[in-house]
């Protein structure tokens, strides 16, 4: 059974229409890249299925459980917070929390949502556990400030692992880093594809979606304008926007 | 005589710092409310609120005084202060009351407003409720941005109090003149000013060190 199943969502913002019903499934334990030029909808995707966004249309569903129906009514803040750890979510940007400590930007949601089950110490060892998998053994306790651009986004990997999401999603992981950053960001993302953490990832690095991908989707104002694997959408492409597309980007990857 | 006009100046500036103390006390988390209706989606709480900031912070602290101590008395025909001493305290705390609640409030929607969207948007990915938002990630930010500002506004009100005088409010500077006729003397008058500098002096070092606690994270 697929582990995502997204159904003809759209959304408008002031009357243009961004996303014009995109559909797709994914396994679980699959990467699955999104490529497309700016503007094309790829970051409003993802904050669709994050719940930052309420596509006017369409269905979400997560593991055969229907999340998200446009045609139902609102649903409650509680209904949105349950429903949302299913997915995870890396920002451009980080957004670490800046007055806690690498250790307590991860351990942080986890302690708010654990009801007694699990001891804090519990929590904080197997957050330990995610930083030292990010190569971050050595800088749990140091404040974003103290970070380097790489690290933070190393530390906000890690934090939206801390929740054991269905699904984890990046939106260019690494546009805001320092060329020379990426690749340390790039190499823990390729490690969580090889051990099978099911990823979406919205990326401009076409040669290394093209290594860690199972699928690739490319959009193209709004739609999803080819589909496959990297072999077939960017090595051999045959959809002309593709094509253009990847023309464009050829100098960059 | 040196030693006898200090205590009675500092009777005075007992008066100054009651004043000062009890307006911190109202105005902060009146400020607060304030300035939470001040960024209400609805225009017709916010029209309002942010009509009265803008006559509050346009108009000159000491006519708000004069209008309030004297206002009701004139317009309504009743005096609503109580008598005598009393009657002119609460009129005064009132008028730097709202007066204050005004300025803070506008320090704690800038200092709101500042905090990046991807805060509230990180937290809602990682399934934070509101209430968690706003004391577990987004309260001590805006702490330590509103901080400068709001030191700023209390040393402001340490002098501000001296306006009082102008409904016969009892302060320091009171006092001071109070020697001029008493004894001939206008030492006292100036001397008022050391009370008013050491004090200021104090509450700068009070907010450099919370600053200083503050500064772990950027
Ligand atoms: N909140 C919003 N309000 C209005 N328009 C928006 C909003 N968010 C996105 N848009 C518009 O939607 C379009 C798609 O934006 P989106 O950010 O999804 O593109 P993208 O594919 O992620 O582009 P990029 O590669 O530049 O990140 C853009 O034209 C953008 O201006
Ligand atoms: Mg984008």
């Amino acid at each position: 059974m697929a582990i995502l199943e997204v159904n003809n969502i759209k959304k408008k913002f002031d009357n243009t229409e961004i996303l014009k019903g995109i559909s797709f499934s994914m396994e679980k334990g699959q990467t699955l890249s999104i490529l497309g030029s700016s503007g094309s909808g790829k970051t409003t995707l993802l904050r669709c299925l994050n719940f930052l966004e309420r596509p006017d249309c369409g269905t979400i569903s997560v593991n055969g459980n229907l999340l998200f129906d446009a045609m139902q009514a609102p649903y409650s803040e509680a209904e949105i917070r349950e429903k949302r750890v299913h997915f995870g979510m890396v920002f451009q940007q980080f957004n670490l929390f800046p007055q806690y400590t690498a250790l307590e930007n991860v351990a942080l949601a986890p302690k708010l949502m654990n009801k007694g089950k699990t001891s804090d110490t519990e929590i904080d060892s197997m957050c330990k556990e995610l930083l030292s998998k990010m190569g971050l053994s050595d800088r749990m306790n140091n404040y974003p400030h103290q970070l380097s651009g790489g690290q933070q986004q190393r530390v906000a990997i890690a934090r939206a692992l801390a929740l054991k999401p269905d699904i984890l999603c990046f939106d260019e992981p690494t546009s805001a880093l320092d060329p020379e950053l990426t690749g340390e960001v790039l190499k823990v993302i390729k490690e969580l594809a090889s051990q099978h953490t099911t990823m979406i990832i919205v990326t401009h690095e076409i040669g290394f979606a093209r290594d860690v991908s199972d699928e690739i989707i490319f959009m193209d104002e709004g739609i999803i304008a080819d589909k496959g694997t990297p072999a077939q959408v960017i090595d051999n492409p045959v959809n002309e926007r593709t094509k253009q597309f990847l023309s464009n980007y050829s100098g960059h990857s | 005589m040196f030693s006898s006009v200090t205590i009675s100046l500092f009777e005075g500036f007992l008066g100054t710092l009651k004043l000062f103390s009890l307006t911190l006390l109202f105005s902060l988390p009146l400020g607060l409310v304030i300035s939470f209706g001040s960024m209400n989606k609805n225009i017709i709480l916010r029209g309002p609120i942010r009509f009265i900031i803008w006559i509050v912070r346009g108009t000159p602290l000491m006519l708000q005084l004069l209008i309030i101590f004297y206002g009701p008395g004139i317009f309504l025909g009743m005096n609503v202060w109580g008598s005598g001493d009393s009657g002119r305290f609460t009129a005064a705390l009132v008028a730097f009351v709202i007066n204050y609640a005004c300025y803070f409030s506008e320090i704690f929607r800038g200092g709101i407003q500042s905090i990046p969207k991807g805060q509230y948007e990180a937290a809602a990915v990682l399934g934070l409720s509101k209430s968690q938002t706003f004391f577990k990630i987004v309260l001590l930010q805006v702490i330590k941005r509103i901080v400068p500002p709001i030191s700023n506004e209390v040393i402001t009100l340490v002098k501000d109090t001296s306006l009082a005088r102008v409904i016969a409010f009892y302060e320091i500077i009171w006092e001071g003149e109070r020697f001029i006729k008493s004894a001939g003397i206008i030492w006292p008058l100036f001397y008022t000013g050391v009370f008013y500098l050491i004090f200021s002096g104090l509450l700068t070092l009070l907010f450099g060190y919370i600053e200083k606690k503050l500064s772990f994270f950027k």
